[in-house]
């Protein structure tokens, strides 16, 4: 049994009236699939838990002129099914079947994949590719960070104390996206590499590129050489062959229990050379 | 605002396969310690504690979760459905539990409640799941018996019953 008491604001100005006369060990739950499975293993000792699964602030994807807008608390599931997420996201599109398996995909919220700043967590990697920005809240007030500066390390952000992840804010673009993972197994394994791509496109020339690889670093790693060099170039196979070399190039991965550092690094060249190609192709 | 404090209950109020439930809660408990222990609900098991395994499985709102993973108070208004609670129009056994018996689709049984809690959820979605599609929706549920064969071709019958 997780050893934490449960509090339950029902909006988000109830919250930071709340949070004071709470104990100094508080942390939130959402979906709590990296939460409880901690807890569950003894590694989570945090003694009050607040709850913001039902938060209604942090609910639902929306369009502005400009922007699509995620909430925090938006399951992984949701972004599977919404017609925006289709439409105006292709990379964040491709990386959600990719994601754990449907019931955590139920469960869990791309806020909390945020939250946990695992350089694993797949929807992140991409919502990366697709430039997001990320709007957080302490005590009702209000910032924006580029996602990728959220991440300092390994489960270690750049959120202040008590501060909440609210929303992601991704640019309206037309563009190509693919997101291309390996793991242990076809579906449901964590990472031992992947890589997300969001291109805007003249044709076949690339106007803009973006490619955010996820288990090669200590952090969601922003691949911005490969990126630059893909700029105002042909997407064609030679290019992409060259900007496959390029990126291993700019990844550091490690040797852990899921892989090996070399393996990882020639791999990320190989995910980036198919997933291109997967855009290029698309484009005929 | 809906508190509590260590060793106080939660007032939870929920709906459990279609009955109105009101209990008093330790907020620290599971959903899937909820389950078995609070009700005494023992067809949800408990197999791996982290979410790889699926043998916990139930509905919530009709989607399934992992009840292992899942805080008891994060059920609060909310319907869950349990093994228990799944049934045939007739009121009888419901179509996959019918066609996991026909194809001889259980061997120890343990992973079996949760298997058929995801399939019930795909079917719901998608009663023509494809063998692809079946095996999918199927990925966060392990059977140590390796009988895949024989539950994967159940639900793709049950799905046309």
């Amino acid at each position: 049994m997780p050893n934490a008491c449960v509090v339950k604001p029902r909006t988000l100005k109830e919250l930071w009236r709340l949070l004071p006369s709470l104990g100094p060990s508080r942390k939130y739950i959402a979906g709590g699939t990296d939460l409880v499975t901690s807890a569950n293993a003894g590694l989570d000792r945090g003694d009050i838990w607040v709850d913001i699964s039902d938060l209604r602030e942090l609910k639902g994807v929306r369009e502005t002129k400009n922007s699509v807008i995620i909430g925090a608390g938006v399951k992984i599931a949701e972004l599977g099914v919404s017609p925006l997420v289709g439409r105006r996201l292709p990379a964040l599109a491709a990386a959600i079947p990719h994601f754990a398996g449907p019931s955590l995909r139920n469960m869990a919220t791309i806020g909390g994949n945020a939250a946990n700043a695992s350089p694993c967590a797949d929807a992140v990697c991409a919502l990366c590719a697709e430039k997001a920005e990320v709007w957080l809240e302490l005590k009702g007030k209000r910032r924006k960070l580029p996602l990728p500066s959220l991440f300092r390390g390994p489960k270690k952000t750049a959120l202040k104390k008590d501060e909440l992840i609210i929303a992601f804010e991704t640019p309206k673009r037309a563009h190509s996206g693919a997101y291309l993972k390996l793991g242990p197994r076809a579906y449901f394994g964590i990472s031992k590499a992947a890589v997300a791509a969001a291109l805007e496109l003249d044709g076949k020339i690339v106007k803009s590129a973006s490619i955010a690889l996820a288990s090669v670093a200590p952090v969601p790693l922003m691949a911005a050489k490969t990126a630059g060099y893909l700029v105002g170039r042909i997407l064609n196979k030679e290019n992409i062959r060259t900007a496959a070399a390029l990126v291993k190039t700019e990844v550091s991965p490690i040797t852990d229990v899921r892989s090996e550092a070399a393996y990882r690094r020639e791999m990320s060249g190989v995910l980036l050379e198919r997933a291109l190609n997967s855009i290029a192709r698309d484009l005929l | 605002m809906k508190s509590s404090k260590p060793g106080s209950a939660f007032a939870l109020k929920c709906r459990v396969n279609g009955e109105a439930v009101e209990r008093g809660l330790d907020p620290s408990k599971t959903l899937l310690e909820f389950i078995r222990g609070d009700l005494g609900l023992k067809g949800t098991k408990e197999g791996c504690g982290e979410g790889e395994c699926g043998a916990c499985l139930v509905l919530v709102d009709g989607k399934a979760v992992n009840s292992c993973l899942m805080m008891a108070v994060q059920l609060h208004g909310k319907h869950l459905t349990t093994i228990e609670g799944l049934k045939g129009r007739d009121g009888g056994l419901h179509p996959l539990q019918k066609t996991f018996m026909e194809e001889g689709a259980v061997q120890c049984g343990f992973c079996i409640p949760g298997v058929i809690i995801a399939a019930e959820a795909l079917l719901r979605e998608n009663p023509g799941a494809s063998i692809d599609e079946i095996k999918r929706g199927l990925t966060g549920n392990l059977c140590r018996c390796t009988g895949y064969e024989k539950i994967i071709s159940a639900v793709e019958k049950a799905g046309s019953l």
